[in-house]
Formats: C-alpha cells, sequence, structure tokens
C-alpha cells in the first residue's frame, strides 16, 4: 500500500513528519529482549487451543458415532432373525385337591418367526398351555393346493384332533385355503412340521400362554368351596331352627353351583391346554415368498437404525442444550463487547 | 503427513523468535511509545511484551498473520493491562489530578516539532494508537483492524478522526 493511499494528501506533510521522527528502541532495551530465548518446543506437541479443539472433537464424535453404528449393526445383523421374549414368571400353587405340583415355567411366550418350524416353540412339557401357531404357506399351484389342503385335513384326523373351520377358494390362477385345526398339543410339532413343508413358508406366528396357575387357583378356589360345603352339611345335620336351616340350605346350593361353575370353567381350561390351535392358511400366487434379508443387508439396516436413533438424541440434546448454548454464547459475546468498550474507554481516558 | 507433524511444520522455532524480535523491536517500542506517552513505561512494555511473546511463541501461527501483528497485539494487551493497573492504582490512591506528569521533550520520537509533539500528547491513548499503527507503522488497514479488535471499516474511520484532530491540535499550537 503506498503511503498516498494510506493518508489523505491534506495529512501527507504530518505523516512524513511522523514517520521520520519515529522513536526508537534504545541498546539496553535491544540487550534486553535479545536475551529472550523461547523455550525449546516437544518434538510432539498437542496444540490445544479451542479453534483446533471444537473440530476436532466433532470429527471424533462423528467418528464413534459411525463406529458405534457400524459395531451393532455387524452385532445384530449376524444374530439370527428368530426372537422369543418371556414376559413373566408364574408362581405356582399347587394345594390339596388340584392338579398334582409341577415346576414353574414362563407364564407365556411368544415366538414371531419366518424360519423353518424346527425353531418353532415347544410346549412346557408337564405344564397346562395354550398353543396357538398360524403358519403361512405358498404352494406352486391350485392342484397342489387342493392335494395339500386335503392332506391336512387327513392328518389331523390320524393326529387326533379336528376341523374347526375350513376356508378353500380357487377363482381364476390363484387360490386360497385357510383352515383352523385343533390338533393334540402333544403332537402339534409334528403337525407343523409336515405343514410347513407343503410348500414355501411365507410366515410362522406361535403364541404359548401359560394355563397352570389359572387352572391351579380354579382348584384352590373349589377345595376350598367343598371344604365350605362340608362344614355346612356337618351343621345341617345337627338341630337348627327353621330360619337357620332355610339359610344354610341356600347358602349351601349357591356353593354347590358355584363349584360346578368352576369346575366347568376348569376343565375347558384344561381342555383348552391339551388341544393346540393350528391356524393353516396356504395360497397360490405368482410372487415367491420374500427371501430373509441377508446378513449385508440386515447390517446395513441395523447401523441405518442406530446412526438415526443417535440423530435423535442429538437433535434432543440440541433441543434440551440450545437455549443454554444460545444464551451462554450471548453471554460471552456481551462480554467480549463491554471487556472492548471498557478497554476503549480506558484508552480514551489515558 | 500426519496432523502431528503438520502443526510442528508451521510452528517457528527459537530462531525465528530471534529474528522477529531483532525486526520488530522498534516498531513494538514505537507502538507502546505512543499508546502509553511515556517512553521509560513504553520500555519496560515493549520489555514485558517480548517476554511474554517468548512464552507463547509456540502459539504464534503464521498464517493467521505475520509476526509484526501478534506482536503488536501482545504489546497492546501489555498495554492494557498496565493502563488498567494504574487506573485501579490512581482510584485506590486518590491522586489522580496530582499524578498529571509535565511532558517530556521528544517522547513521540526524534526531531518533531514541538507542535506536533504537544498535539500528540493532547490526543487520547484510542487515537494515537490508530495513528502510530497505520501512519508510523505503516500496517494495512486489515493488520491494524486486527490489532485494535475492530472492523477495518471502524479502523479508517478511526485514523480518519485522528488525523484531523492532530492536525487541528497541531494548529492551535502553531497559534498558540
Amino acid at each position: 500500500m503506498s503511503r498516498l493511499e494510506l493518508v489523505d494528501d491534506r495529512f501527507g506533510k504530518l505523516a512524513e513528519e511522523l514517520r521520520a521522527g519515529r522513536p526508537v528502541a534504545s541498546d539496553e532495551l535491544r540487550a534486553r529482549v535479545s536475551a529472550f530465548r523461547p523455550a525449546p518446543r516437544r518434538r510432539f506437541e498437542l496444540d490445544l487451543s479451542f479453534r483446533r479443539l471444537v473440530p476436532a472433537v466433532g470429527i471424533a464424535a462423528l467418528a464413534a458415532a459411525v463406529g458405534v453404528a457400524g459395531v451393532l449393526g455387524i452385532v445384530h445383523g449376524s444374530a439370527p432373525t428368530h426372537r422369543a421374549v418371556a414376559e413373566a414368571t408364574a408362581v405356582h400353587r399347587s394345594t390339596k385337591g388340584s392338579l398334582p405340583r409341577r415346576p414353574p415355567a414362563r407364564a407365556s411366550a411368544y415366538a414371531f418367526s419366518a424360519v423353518t418350524s424346527a425353531d418353532a416353540l415347544r410346549a412346557t412339557s408337564g405344564r397346562l398351555q395354550q398353543y396357538d401357531a398360524v403358519l403361512r404357506v405358498r404352494v406352486s399351484d391350485q392342484r397342489e393346493l387342493s392335494k395339500r389342503t386335503q392332506e391336512a385335513l387327513r392328518l389331523t384326523g390320524k393326529l387326533g384332533g379336528y376341523v374347526v373351520s375350513a376356508r378353500y377358494a380357487a377363482p381364476g390362477k390363484s387360490g386360497q385355503a385357510v383352515l383352523v385345526l385343533r390338533v393334540p398339543v402333544e403332537h402339534v410339532q409334528t403337525a407343523i412340521a409336515q405343514f410347513s413343508g407343503y410348500g414355501s413358508l411365507v410366515a410362522q406366528q406361535i403364541v404359548l400362554k401359560d394355563l397352570q396357575r389359572r387352572v391351579d387357583d380354579l382348584g384352590v378356589r373349589i377345595g376350598r368351596l367343598r371344604a365350605e360345603i362340608a362344614s355346612i352339611e356337618h351343621r345341617l345335620a345337627g338341630s337348627l331352627t327353621p330360619e337357620q336351616r332355610t339359610a344354610l340350605e341356600q347358602r349351601l346350593q349357591r356353593d354347590r353351583n358355584r363349584v360346578e361353575r368352576l369346575r366347568k370353567a376348569r376343565s375347558s381350561s384344561v381342555g383348552r391346554a391339551q388341544l393346540a390351535r393350528v391356524s393353516l392358511t396356504m395360497l397360490v400366487g405368482p410372487k415367491p415368498a420374500a427371501a430373509p434379508a441377508g446378513r449385508f443387508r440386515r447390517t446395513i439396516d441395523d447401523a441405518g437404525s442406530v446412526l438415526l436413533r443417535e440423530l435423535e438424541l442429538l437433535v434432543y440434546a440440541l433441543v434440551v442444550a440450545g437455549p443454554l448454548l444460545a444464551i451462554g454464547g450471548a453471554g460471552m459475546l456481551a462480554g467480549r463487547s463491554v471487556r472492548r468498550r471498557a478497554d476503549r474507554r480506558l484508552l480514551e481516558r489515558s | 503427513m500426519s496432523p502431528l507433524r503438520r502443526i510442528s511444520a508451521v510452528k517457528p522455532g527459537a530462531r525465528d523468535f530471534a529474528e522477529a524480535a531483532e525486526r520488530h523491536l522498534d516498531d513494538v517500542h514505537a507502538f507502546l511509545v505512543y499508546l502509553t506517552g511515556d517512553r521509560n513505561v513504553a520500555e519496560e512494555l515493549t520489555s514485558e511484551t517480548f517476554a511474554r511473546a517468548c512464552e507463547r511463541w509456540g502459539r504464534y501461527d503464521p498464517r493467521r498473520g505475520s509476526a509484526r501483528t501478534w506482536l503488536c497485539q501482545l504489546a497492546r494487551s501489555t498495554a492494557l493491562d498496565h493502563f488498567r493497573a494504574e487506573d485501579r492504582r490512581r482510584r485506590r490512591e486518590g491522586r489522580y489530578a496530582l499524578d498529571v506528569r509535565e511532558p517530556e521533550d521528544a517522547v513521540f520520537g526524534e526531531g518533531l516539532s514541538p507542535a506536533l509533539e504537544g498535539a500528540l500528547a493532547r490526543l487520547s491513548a484510542a487515537e494515537r494508537e490508530v495513528l502510530v499503527l497505520r501512519v508510523v507503522l505503516e500496517l494495512d488497514g486489515e493488520s491494524a483492524a486486527r490489532v485494535l479488535g475492530i472492523s477495518a471499516t471502524a479502523c479508517s474511520t478511526r485514523l480518519s478522526r485522528a488525523l484531523q484532530k492532530l492536525e487541528r491540535e497541531v494548529s492551535a499550537g502553531v497559534a498558540a
């Protein structure tokens, strides 16, 4: 930059004079300053200034987020798709007159799967459980649909079960058979294995519900009522006023009715536990059964989900911390402005 | 090249500091003379500025400005600390009015006319600092603005006002 640009022509002479007479440091000061030697720098010195630290931390956090998502994606992606969730554990109580004591087990279990029937849940041996299975199988053509429907009905009878409902329809080139079957629970695994082999298994859902506790509770209540009935009968055998006798007889009748209802409920529960309900849907269609997602696809999907979750958390953190950061930033800017103004006033006074 | 090595590569060494100190000592000294209006104080502050610069030389990044600009920033910060300390001392001792020094001869340079010397003495430190940076040290507008911590436009405005006032003061001094 030339001097003419720097200063207006009017001030040219003034500027020349100021420059010509510029103060010079004394020899003593020169000697003092030349004695200063900066400390030798370490070979690998990290400069942790704020301007460098912020992007470094940002990059590190981003790398960590992607790394965590990748690791979780790989871990989850390689895990099998079969999931079973135990919801509760029953506390088994057995009393006189009830069914034999059995070990406690899962009160209910849920499984959803698109894998082969070999993975299907089995009912716990020795416990009363309601077993519901839903199968969806794709068969090649209408002829196969008809053949497999008949086979399913025959197999159900052969295993000691029965058909609750059957619906068969084959319009045009498509077709569907919906069978609702009751199969003895000890043969349900065989039935499911057979049904799954009729074609491509599209979906399989099995629900297990523990009935043991309910049956045991009913047994306890029946036992109490029977004891009470025995007591009433004993009292009726003695001498009573007509009013007392009438009241006791009414109570006796009521208790007998209740015992009967409870016995029916218990029998119903036991019956439900003895026969599994299998809903089998067979369909014909051009679309092949969707293959389970590959490991790589699952890894990518899981990693994407984790990244999305991390993004959600980041947005949440920003929403929560944003106002505080804004206030802090505004405070810092205001502080800097105040300090600069104070410095300027100080220099104007000096 | 790793980030560590890259950072190390741009970091100035001890020899660079000695060179920078030798090259810019007069600039820093002149800046502080104008800022304080006192040669003795300016010498002390210059010494202190270079002591600080020596300590912080590892933090100096040539990519963010010249050594002269960085040293002037340090000098200004040192001078402000001095002014604050003086301000506190004056308030504490309550003798601000008694502490007004008699103007020395040739504070702001050798060979200046008495009118100009007097006019400079009557300017505030804020006015003198922009004058010395832009006129005496001939820093460009951006560098001077960086030293002062203001925008280049504000720096230009301050310079213009300071020169006008200086001219008025010189004229008044000559007339007197």
